[in-house]
């Protein structure tokens, strides 16, 4: 291993080992539950790191695995509630206030817990390898994958909102029961909760980086720099950014399903073009080519977002502070907070990016070559 | 041609248009194995395009593309590739985000599968044989790093090495000498010399020492259409070669 991958494990842990340490500091259960949610939406960052930084996919509609995962799981859990207006067993009640008198045969399977919880992974990925199959293979890119990822997001969003019957349609699958694994309670307003969510992140985040650590993830990072010239070393191009895609759209699937737990409700706004656009804009600032970058963007965007709105001095202004700090840094760092941070990094401490060389690659493309270093 | 090699690829009445316009024109040429041959012909002749068709980037409008007796002419780039061909491009064309290691790492493609790839994370053989690679090249210094400042005559070097690295049966190569010192062009045509009957060569070369230095039979194309094939003295006595390059300061100036 190089000593620069070394180093970045080393941070990586370091960071998740502080996320997983938040609940010895802070036992509020409404500050944990803010923190949860925050995690959550790292995720989602994540997710789109390895498609759009890592592949150069372009997803708005990355909210599209995020809410299906979040449905299944909503799904699974109101299966588990008994409704407490309606009294009719095993009928959840918006089915019942829409007069349907049966559960829908898709309905059926998730009455089994493990069925919601592996669909929140499948459903998203299932349909990513579809949606990815036309697209790829099309040889569709560039701005054209944002707006067919875009437009599909808005039909699944409208297809719910339709399908109230099935979906609970603008209202969403409210009043769930706590989900139950392996014994133990996932209270949205407890530690365990914001546990299950630490660790998914942790799980997440290494699986993401043994991803573009492997030679399938150099790949795809060769096909975002120049897609064609790679097709002549025989890699199929198509099926490189579908599992780029797929996989992005699993992790997605997971943080919708966490959401849904913390939230404790699935709505139609988890599949909002509004969403969509803010994981970019958290990717962006961040640092789209960093997966930590990407995931501290998220938390720490929504974070400042959440403290702003709610602070009375910035209330009528903190939309505009945002979008002037969003456009700050697309204009005076290209690659985003990570990438501002890797660079005084290799100005303090050059030795550290030595080792598998990217001692270069962090600086910007019109400064000098550097000279390097002798290989050890 | 040495009767002794078999065809390893034969190009048949192949035609490419490009909104009408006959950029290939019924050309025929037949490679065998082992062989290095170059292509010669003034701008515009269209040997790039030539190249284009058997790689897959452009598909002919009619013709055969045959090669080791398997037909081309249906399969997609990465298919072709897998055959075993390898094209190095006019516009040297590298992965200049990544660095010269990874750029090498790409090119190593014995395995093409995406599973296949995704499980992979030690690199040590395959490591030592890149650092060698670079080293026959002359960018051992700057494996890390990134392929965007490395100079032209660099990064022509760097696209040969990625050719090498992929070791193809087939090599193609466009203009691989231009923008090289007359060493570097020395280098280049030792290198080629020692690739010959390993691998088969076709080389679209405008520097005609260095085609006389490489080449034992050399093909001249014009409008789309071969004109000509044999040895350099042949080429150059030729009459319609030299109608050819007309106006276009003769043969060795082209
Ligand atoms: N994509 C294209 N669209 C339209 N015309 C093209 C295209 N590619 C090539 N041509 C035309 O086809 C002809 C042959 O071009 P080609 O690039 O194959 O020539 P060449 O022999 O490689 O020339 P050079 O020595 O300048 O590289 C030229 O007239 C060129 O303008
Ligand atoms: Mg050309």
């Amino acid at each position: 291993m190089s000593r620069r991958t070394a180093v970045q494990i080393a941070v990586y842990g370091i960071v998740c080992l502080a996320i997983l340490l938040v609940p010895t500091f802070y036992d509020d259960a409404f500050v944990l539950n803010k923190y949860s949610r925050y995690l959550v939406l790292g995720i989602l960052a994540i997710a789109l790191s390895l498609s759009w930084g890592y592949t150069g996919i372009l997803n708005l509609g990355q909210a599209t695995s995020f809410g299906l995962g979040s449905y299944c799981m909503a799904m699974g859990l109101k299966l588990r509630t008994v409704p407490v207006h309606t009294g009719s067993a095993g009928l959840p009640d918006f089915m019942v206030w829409n007069n349907v008198d049966k559960l829908p045969w898709f309905w059926e399977p998730f009455n089994s817990m493990t069925f919601a919880i592996f669909a929140g992974i499948a459903v998203p990925v299932i349909f990513a390898v579809l949606l990815g199959w036309f697209i790829f293979r099309g040889r569709v890119t560039g701005v054209y994958v944002a707006i067919i990822t875009l437009a599909v997001l808005v039909v699944v969003n409208l297809l719910i909102i339709d399908q109230q019957r099935f979906t609970g349609g603008f209202n969403g699958i409210t009043d769930l029961a706590q989900l139950e694994i392996f014994g133990l309670t996932f209270d949205a307003y407890g530690s365990s909760s914001y546990y299950l969510i630490a660790v998914s992140l942790t799980f997440s985040l290494f699986f993401a980086l043994a991803i573009t650590k492997s030679k399938a993830g150099l790949i795809l990072q060769a096909i975002r720099d120049q897609e064609n010239r790679v097709r002549y070393f025989g890699y199929d191009v198509a099926t490189f950014k579908m599992f780029s895609f797929a996989v992005s759209a699993g992790i997605a699937g997971l943080a919708g399903m966490l959401y849904t737990i913390v939230m404790e409700f699935a709505s139609p706004t988890f599949l909002g073009v509004p969403l969509s656009l803010a994981i970019v804009i958290w990717c962006a600032v961040g640092g789209r080519q960093s997966l930590l970058g990407a995931m501290l963007g998220a938390i720490v965007v929504t974070g400042m977002q959440g403290a702003l709105s709610e602070s009375e001095t910035f209330l009528d202004t903190w939309t505009l502070i945002m979008g002037f700090l969003f456009v700050v840094v697309v204009l005076f760092l290209p690659k985003g907070l990570a990438g501002a941070a890797e660079m005084l990094l290799d100005r303090i401490w050059p030795s550290a990016g030595n080792g598998n060389g990217r001692a270069n690659k962090s600086t910007s493309r019109n400064t000098l070559p550097r000279k390097t270093e002798p290989a050890e | 041609m040495s009767g002794d090699t078999s065809s390893h690829l034969v190009l048949t009445d192949v035609v490419v248009t490009f909104n009408g316009f006959q950029a290939v024109n019924g050309l025929h040429m037949t490679v065998g194995k082992g062989e290095l041959r170059c292509l010669i012909g003034p701008n515009g002749a269209g040997k790039t395009t030539a190249l284009d068709t058997i790689c897959g980037q452009t598909k002919p409008a009619s013709g055969k593309i045959m090669f080791k007796g398997k037909s081309l002419n249906k399969l997609e780039e990465h298919q072709i590739s897998r055959a075993g061909i390898g094209r190095k491009f006019q516009v040297p064309s590298v992965f200049r985000e990544l660095t010269v290691r990874e750029n090498l790492q790409v090119a190593y493609c014995k395995h093409t599968g995406v599973l296949a790839n995704a499980f992979r994370f030690g690199r040590g053989q395959e490591a030592d044989g890149l650092e060698k690679l670079a080293e026959l090249v002359g960018l051992q210094g700057q494996l890390n790093t990134s392929a965007g400042h490395l100079s032209h005559g660099q990064t022509q070097w760097l696209e040969i090495a990625l050719l090498l690295a992929q070791d193809p049966e087939l090599i193609l190569m466009d203009e691989p000498t231009a923008g090289m010192t007359v060493q570097e062009t020395r280098k280049t045509a030792d290198l080629f010399n020692r690739l010959k009957g390993r691998h088969t060569l076709i080389v679209v070369e405008h520097d005609m020492s260095f085609v006389k230095e490489i080449g034992e039979v050399i093909s001249v194309m014009h409008q789309g259409r071969m004109l000509a094939e044999g040895t350099a003295q042949q080429i150059e006595r030729n009459q319609e070669v030299r109608e050819a390059y007309l106006g276009s300061g003769g043969i060795t100036g082209a």
